[in-house]
């Protein structure tokens, strides 16, 4: 008896300092069985060949950004301009290539664009004394015009990569492989190294990081940088998928990108319970809804209707503050 | 901290169950069974639009036919950017295995689509796939693939023919002073030609005409903004007897028009003449002989048809004997240029039901054109039915 009173209160607790992971694991296992159960009845199993690579393809470029994008929430900072690059630097990349019929200098001017921007990103808000998200919003503005210039000179919406075969891009297995490899880079770096570790101090309180002894300005660069990295993959795969881009490509990335983290337990306001693998289950909880709901017969219409609620509650579950508050 | 470690591989390992319980049931799925209620598979609608008088008539026409042939329907959202990728995320989301064809509405993307469905035939309605019939264009290789079937064009598929037809609107109107404005270029590479071939047109007239017409400046180009207010305060365009509208004008040079003349900066005579519809009571008492919106150019509703038709026969097996496989089949144009007429459109397209319901030619008339209903039918037939229908077939 004694022992069961002693247990309940550790339990409770427990649930109470795990929320936002039952939260987001739980609701991924919730999805995987409901899709599950569901389009099996309705006669088109999530888990078919069609489907899967369906899921995959619909995932990697989303989780491919989350993933970098970690580094960025655990800092308390989120970047506007993710989407925009995504689309200069598939564009570049299909330009390029067709320019030169091979996709490494493209890759390597886009690494050198994305660190530029990050650095700037990165940097700005310091020695500014700015929120660093401004300067992401004038790079979003920038690149918009950027694509619109190039579009507009190239005289057509859309551009395909001729001379490169991108169909290994298109490779579920290559997409499982890029993802597991690259988590396991930006794991090691975020849990393992100072890289992460003074970001997760600069999200959980700049003051008290700053007065340690971190270098603000130079550990808020950084995890730009490993952004800047893995946006660059995640538009190799963008571009890779259909071979082509447009000047709408990447439109919106940013939100999937928000909406993933938040999905997969990511504080909004960074800090030490930051975890890379809010991005890879936010990413797949995402795109499960989006391949699961139109199988199980929910119109399209609808389905925004149902991933907003289902956001709005994990929203409510795992952002409130202890005082009940969201925040702001 | 032990507690916490194994807790967390606990949900791991069941999260991993979960995953593999998952992919055993594929085994006893019977995978691309179609839903009891349809014996012919799904007809998937990928539409660049999502309300409106044109959008409600297609939804309730092809539900209509569809429901007439024993196929599902359902309409899909392309992405509003025509991004390849987003259009191609659209169909891959929707698509079940009961899927058989699809009727698109944008062009970005359609090769890769047909790539990743190469059993699913496809055609096109009001737009006219320049990326797919230019042969530098995008999506080029899907005239090649056999389940390429047609394309019922956006209105005119000859950007000189446009602006000739445009040109001839304002020579017999009288109209001595215009100005042009259009989407951009590169989304809407014919009215790039068509705004050039106003202006020969006009300069053709103008060497023999006794009173000349002035073209103001050089066109404005929207980027799918509307019309900026600072417009009419430029020189000559404050007093234009007419706004040709390469573009959306209702939507997207209209509302201005309404508020410059409110404010005195556009003349109280200057007029509109472009092309779409929107039912909206304020707008359509603002159309016709003396109204700012002077006419407004939209395709036939029966045009709709064309893409289904030949789909249907692809899946029947049987296609028509003078097929000559997939083009551009440009649909009936419709000018409405009178009040007698915006009264007649006003009560015949109010709402998506209602057009379904005064369709010049009627469902069941179309529906006689298919193989399966006739197999005399022919494609001359088909063209002639569902795109040569004008305003005069309106005012029967």
């Amino acid at each position: 008896m004694a022992n069961n009173e002693n247990q309940k209160p550790a339990l409770v607790d427990w649930v109470k300092e795990h929320g936002t992971d039952l939260a987001a694991y739980g609701g991924l296992l919730f999805c995987i069985i409901f899709f599950t159960i569901t389009t099996s009845m309705a006669g088109s199993s999530i888990w078919s060949q069609a489907k899967i690579r369906t899921l995959m393809s619909d995932v990697i470029v989303t989780a491919l950004m989350s993933v970098g994008a970690v580094f960025i929430y655990s800092l308390g900072n989120m970047d506007i301009s993710i989407g925009k690059q995504i689309g200069l630097y598939s564009t570049i990349m299909v330009l390029l290539g067709n320019a030169t019929g091979s996709l490494i200098l493209p890759v390597i001017l886009c690494l050198v664009i994305a660190v530029i921007i990050g650095a700037v990103n990165g940097a700005s808000g310091e020695v500014l004394h700015m929120y660093s998200v401004i300067s992401s919003v004038v790079f979003m503005m920038i690149l918009s015009g950027v694509s619109t210039i190039i579009y507009s000179t190239i005289g057509t919406r859309n551009i395909v990569l001729h001379t490169v075969d991108t169909s290994m891009l298109k490779s579920p297995v290559i997409m499982v492989a890029a993802l597991a490899l690259e988590t396991a880079i930006i794991t090691y770096f975020f849990n393992f190294t100072k890289y992460g570790k003074y970001a997760k101090a600069i999200g959980a309180n700049k003051t008290a990081a700053e007065q340690s002894g971190i270098n603000v300005v130079k550990y808020k660069v950084i995890p730009y940088i490993f952004l800047a990295c893995t946006l660059v993959v995640a538009s190799l795969f963008q571009m890779g998928y259909t071979g082509a881009a447009s000047d709408s490509t990447g439109t919106g990335f940013e939100m999937n990108v928000m909406v993933a983290l938040i999905l997969g337990g990511m504080p909004l306001n960074g800090g030490m319970n930051s975890k890379v693998s809010c991005a890879v289950i936010g990413a797949f909880t995402f795109a499960l809804f989006d391949v699961g709901l139109p199988i199980i017969g929910v119109p399209t219409k609808m389905t925004f209707m149902v991933k907003a609620c289902i956001f709005l509650v994990v929203v409510l579950i795992t952002c409130r503050k202890k005082n009940g508050v969201l925040p702001r | 901290m032990k507690g916490k470690s194994v807790l967390k591989k606990a949900a791991t390992i069941l999260t991993a169950a979960a995953m593999a319980t998952g992919s055993l049931t594929v085994c006893g799925t019977t995978v691309g069974a179609a839903p009891a209620d349809s014996d012919g598979g799904k007809i998937l609608y990928l539409s660049n639009i999502n309300s409106g008088v044109y959008y409600d008539y297609y939804k309730a026409f092809y539900e209509r036919i569809c429901a007439d042939l024993g196929y599902d329907f359902e309409i899909i959202y392309g992405d509003p950017y025509n991004d390849p990728n987003g259009n191609l995320t659209a169909v891959r989301n929707a698509y079940t295995d009961d899927v058989v064809g699809l009727i698109t509405t944008q062009d970005g993307g359609i090769e890769s689509i047909m790539d990743e469905y190469p059993d699913m035939y496809v055609s096109a309605l009001g737009t006219d796939m320049d990326s797919v019939f230019d042969e530098d264009g995008t999506n080029h290789g899907a005239l090649e693939k056999d389940h390429f079937l047609a394309v019922s064009g956006d209105m005119f598929t000859s950007g000189e023919e446009q602006g000739q037809y445009y040109a001839q609107q304002i020579i017999d109107g009288g109209y001595k002073k215009v100005a042009t404005v259009l989407f951009p270029s590169y989304a809407y590479p014919s009215t790039a030609i068509a705004d050039q071939a106003f202006r020969d047109a006009i300069e053709e007239y103008n060497q023999t005409a006794d009173e000349k017409i002035e073209i103001v400046g050089e066109t404005t180009v929207l980027d799918f903004t509307p019309l900026d207010a600072s417009f009419f305060l430029e020189e000559g365009y404050g007093d234009l007897d007419a706004i040709v509208g390469l573009c959306a004008g209702i939507q997207f040079i209209y509302p201005t028009m309404v508020v410059a003349k409110a404010d005195g900066t556009c003349d109280q005579k200057t007029q509109l003449i472009t092309n779409g519809y929107e039912y909206d009571a304020d707008i359509l008492a603002d159309c016709g002989d003396d109204k700012t919106i002077k006419s407004t150019t939209i395709t036939n509703p029966e045009a709709a048809f064309l893409p289904i038709a030949l789909i249907d026969n692809a899946i029947q097996g049987k296609q028509y004997a003078d097929y000559p496989g997939a083009e551009n089949v440009e649909p009936g144009i419709i000018t409405v240029d009178s009040t007698s007429d915006f009264e007649v459109i006003k009560e015949k397209f109010t709402d998506g039901q209602t057009l379904l319901e005064n369709i010049a030619v009627s469902v069941e008339e179309l529906e006689m054109l298919l193989i399966r209903n006739n197999p005399d039918a022919t494609y001359a037939a088909l063209v002639e039915a569902a795109s040569t229908e004008t305003m005069e077939s309106y005012l029967e």
